[in-house]
């Protein structure tokens, strides 16, 4: 784009410019206070001169605080966490995918990850360890590199998860020793021991409470199962959906799509409502099934009876799933139209039958699109409140509902500033993982017709 | 080794027919061209013949094997599509070893093959780019090479040379000539352009509104065009159609008097004859009438004037000056003239 394409009327440059730093203070400003406040012991956090908020002098007294080399070491840290995927990420894996070790990796760390979730959330260190490390490789070996596409896009995106998990739990093991012990190191060295001094109050001791006397993390556990659950099966669902339907030019189809944006229309209650009574007399519903001559005692296998599904993490996938398949299905569908149709054709002269074009051919160009649209399942999955805290209970609940139990008639500033920590532990995986994926998530939503 | 053949091959949606009955026999190592105007149905026979497309009527075969029901990778085909369709994620090279991985051939010949096909299209400096790094000449010929790369038995090119510009076209229209005759593959090219069709086909094949016009070398399509509508679409400028009456060998016309037609049909036909066959003349001729105008072509100049019911166009040499208006005879012998039928627009042999 040259200069004079891009030149804009002084008046209006100002005025969009003014316009993106009100917007950018208006939404940051929030979540960098709460992040600040979240640091800070009750007194600080609501004292009422906004610097003490800021500069925490009690917290500092009694817990002790964090220096400016603290704030450049972590800053450091945080630049290297977000720069890592896009310098490392594709190298690795070409040389990685040539020799399908890629594929191993994501094997293993995807079995790592399984044990986890199905030993019953009675998370052991090992395991977790085991899963994050494990997350941290697939993320670097495991996407499809140009020579070999198999198992490409599914790596990325567990891969992804991994990272900010791996990244979220380096974070917090590795980075307060780390820090105390550059902070003692300098204090020694004159001139430079200045900037090792305490400056700003903070403490993580809220945190610690609600990640571990509270039980928060079982709440992000069911999280992660509700969201993974919901992203995998609508994206399942609505690949394949959105390709038939994009390459079909039947009627059917037509009135089939727009049956499924009436569907998506329905205020979420409504569908709760009539998803109810079946998920709580599931068992006797379910029953006739068991009873069935040989799938029955297929399905005897899993449970000898049928589950209630009532209080489950499945009941919630679902229910998410089939509210936000209307949606998957449309978007994908998009996608796939701007893929011209000669690139399946043309796969399919060379030698592919119509799952292997759509496999080798129209999925690496559909990456984009398929990482953006995972990504707005991901979120309303994750966000959603009133499907969880209608659906789940208490021990099978996920993040953003399980705020609700640190506000009750005796709510002290303790537990106001530990809701607010919480708050803090939902936003931050997002953020971390919207910065990561940017480059994609960009793509992917201005993807037009693909070039080629 | 493969003959093709098209018994009766007919495509419909719905009401519109798209290709109408269509027999052809293509021989072996034949370099076939279909020619026709946009929308006759060029592209949709080619498509039938890859299986991307199912014909409604009639058996299409390959190599003696009826092949309508096979999925377009059984058939041993390939094809240039007339927008290239390569994939974007993929670098040239692995384009074009594409099909090798797909078709699960021995991968220790792979380099091999690829360079050979990447030699003879000329591409070695491109291997590693993707295809938006390339220019629309070179994106074609990572297409041709991947239609090469496997030696198939049926070669389909649709319009492989549309989005090329002049010079290209013509040194690309060379390489692909010698390269079907190195190959000795059977062969179907599609194209609107007369000068590709004339200069690549052993046979053309003429189609219009989805129905076969004539089928022959190229020196007969324009020597005896079987009818008015190839007559009209083969040549630069197209054959001149002029109405008129017979009788007893001589065709008479608005301003148009022609003797010596070695005929003894009688009443109304189209008689139609070339601009560069005939001559002006400033004398008398068979033509007598006004410059309409005058088209400097370089090497000669192309008179128009209005007679027999139609813009006639006559070749004059370059020197020949004229103002609009004039009054011009055009000398038309009797020996270059066609025959049509002036109602069906067949041709009417002597
Ligand atoms: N899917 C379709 N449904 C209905 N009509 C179609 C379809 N595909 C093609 N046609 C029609 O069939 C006719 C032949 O199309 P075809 O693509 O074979 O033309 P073509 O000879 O290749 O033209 P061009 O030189 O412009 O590429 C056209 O009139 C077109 O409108
Ligand atoms: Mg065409």
């Amino acid at each position: 784009m040259s200069d004079t394409t891009m030149r804009q009327p002084f008046g209006l440059r100002i005025a969009s410019v003014s316009f993106l730093i009100f917007w950018s203070f208006l939404a940051l400003f929030p979540l960098l206070w709460i992040f600040t406040m979240s640091f800070k012991l009750p007194l600080d956090a609501f004292s009422e001169s906004a610097l003490d908020v800021i500069t925490g002098p009690i917290t500092r007294e009694r817990r002790g605080g964090i220096s400016i080399l603290d704030i450049c070491i972590a800053g450091a840290i945080f630049y290297a966490i977000l720069k890592v995927p896009g310098l490392f990420g594709r190298r690795a894996v070409r040389f990685f995918a040539r020799k399908r070790a890629g594929l191993a990796v994501l094997g293993v760390a995807y079995a790592a990850w399984l044990y986890v979730l199905v030993t019953g959330f009675g998370v052991t260190g090992p395991s977790v360890l085991g899963a994050l490390f494990g997350g941290l490789l697939v993320w670097l070996f495991g996407f499809s590199g140009e020579d070999d596409d198999e198992g490409g896009l599914l790596g990325t995106l567990l891969a992804a998860v991994f990272y900010v998990l791996a990244a979220g739990a380096g974070l917090w093991f590795v980075l307060p020793p780390l820090l105390s012990a550059v902070d003692s190191a300098a204090l020694q060295i004159p001139l430079v021991d200045y900037l090792a001094h305490p400056l700003i109050g903070a403490t993580t001791e809220h945190y610690m409470s609600v990640w571990f006397d509270r039980g928060f993390y079982r709440n992000f556990l069911n999280t992660m199962l509700v969201t993974a659950g919901v992203t995998t099966v609508s994206l399942t669902v609505g690949t394949l959906a959105g390709y038939g339907l994009a390459r079909s030019t039947s009627t059917v189809a037509f009135w089939l799509l727009i049956l499924a944006l009436v569907f998506r229309a329905l205020p979420h209650s409504v569908l709760v409502t009539g998803y109810l009574p079946p998920f709580i007399a599931s068992r006797d519903i379910l029953q006739p099934l068991w009873d069935a001559p040989i799938i029955g005692s297929f399905l005897g296998l899993f449970t000898a009876t049928p589950p209630t599904l009532y209080g489950q993490p499945v009941a919630v996938i679902a229910v998410l799933v089939s509210i936000n398949q209307p949606f998957t299905i449309w978007m994908l569908r998009s996608f796939f139209q701007s893929i011209p149709k000669e690139l399946d054709e043309a796969a399919r002269v060379d030698g592919c039958s119509d799952m292997e074009a759509f496999r080798r051919v129209i999925m690496p160009v559909m990456w984009p699109g398929v990482v953006t649209t995972g990504l707005f399942s991901f979120l309303l999955a994750y966000n959603d409140y009133l499907i969880c805290s209608l659906l789940l209970n208490s021990q099978n609940q996920t993040m953003v509902p399980s705020i609700t139990q640190f506000f009750n008639s005796e709510t002290t500033t303790t537990d106001q500033v530990q809701a607010v920590a919480a708050a803090v532990s939902i936003t931050a995986p997002l953020f971390l993982l919207v910065m990561a994926f940017q480059k994609q998530i960009v793509s992917g939503l201005t993807a037009g017709a693909v070039k080629g | 080794m493969a003959t093709i053949t098209l018994r009766g091959v007919t495509k419909r949606w719905g009401q519109f027919i798209g290709v109408k009955s269509l027999d052809l026999e293509i021989a072996d190592r034949e370099f076939l061209v279909l020619l026709g105007p946009s929308g006759c149905g060029k592209t949709t026979t080619m498509r039938m013949v890859a299986g991307l497309e199912t014909a409604s009527e009639g058996d299409i075969l390959i190599g003696g094997k009826r092949v309508n029901d096979l999925e377009p990778k059984d058939r041993d085909v390939a094809m240039v599509f007339q927008s290239y369709g390569l994939y974007p994620n993929l670098t040239v090279w692995e384009n074009i070893r594409f099909p090798l991985k797909v078709r699960k051939v021995d991968p220790s010949t792979h380099t091999e093959r690829v360079q050979r096909a990447v030699d003879m299209v000329e591409l070695n400096d491109f291997v590693h780019r993707k295809p938006a790094e390339l220019s629309g000449g070179q994106r074609q010929r990572v297409a041709l090479a991947r239609a090469i790369v496997r030696e198939p038995t049926v070669f389909l090119m649709d319009e492989p040379l549309s989005n090329l510009d002049a010079k290209l076209r013509v040194s690309t229209r060379a390489q692909i000539k010698n390269l079907q005759h190195r190959l000795a593959t059977t062969t179907i090219y599609v194209t609107h352009d007369q000068i590709e069709a004339m200069t690549l086909a052993d046979r053309v094949v003429v189609m219009n509104a989805g129905a076969v016009q004539q089928v022959g070398t190229p020196i007969e399509i324009y020597d005896r065009p079987a009818n008015t509508f190839v007559a009209g679409f083969i040549g630069s400028p197209a054959m001149n159609l002029l109405s008129g009456e017979i009788s007893e060998g001589v065709f008479t016309g608005d301003k148009v008097r022609i003797e010596g037609l070695a005929t003894n049909h009688k009443g109304p036909v189209t008689l139609g004859f070339r601009a560069e066959d005939s001559g002006i003349s400033t004398a008398a001729g068979e033509i007598s009438a006004q410059v309409y105008s005058l088209e400097l072509l370089g090497d000669c100049t192309i008179v128009t004037m209005h007679a027999g019911g139609a813009l006639l166009s006559v070749k004059a040499p370059k020197e020949f000056r004229a103002v609009i208006g004039d009054p011009v005879h055009a000398t038309v012998s009797a020996a270059i003239c066609h025959l049509f039928d002036a109602t069906t627009g067949e041709r009417i042999e002597p």
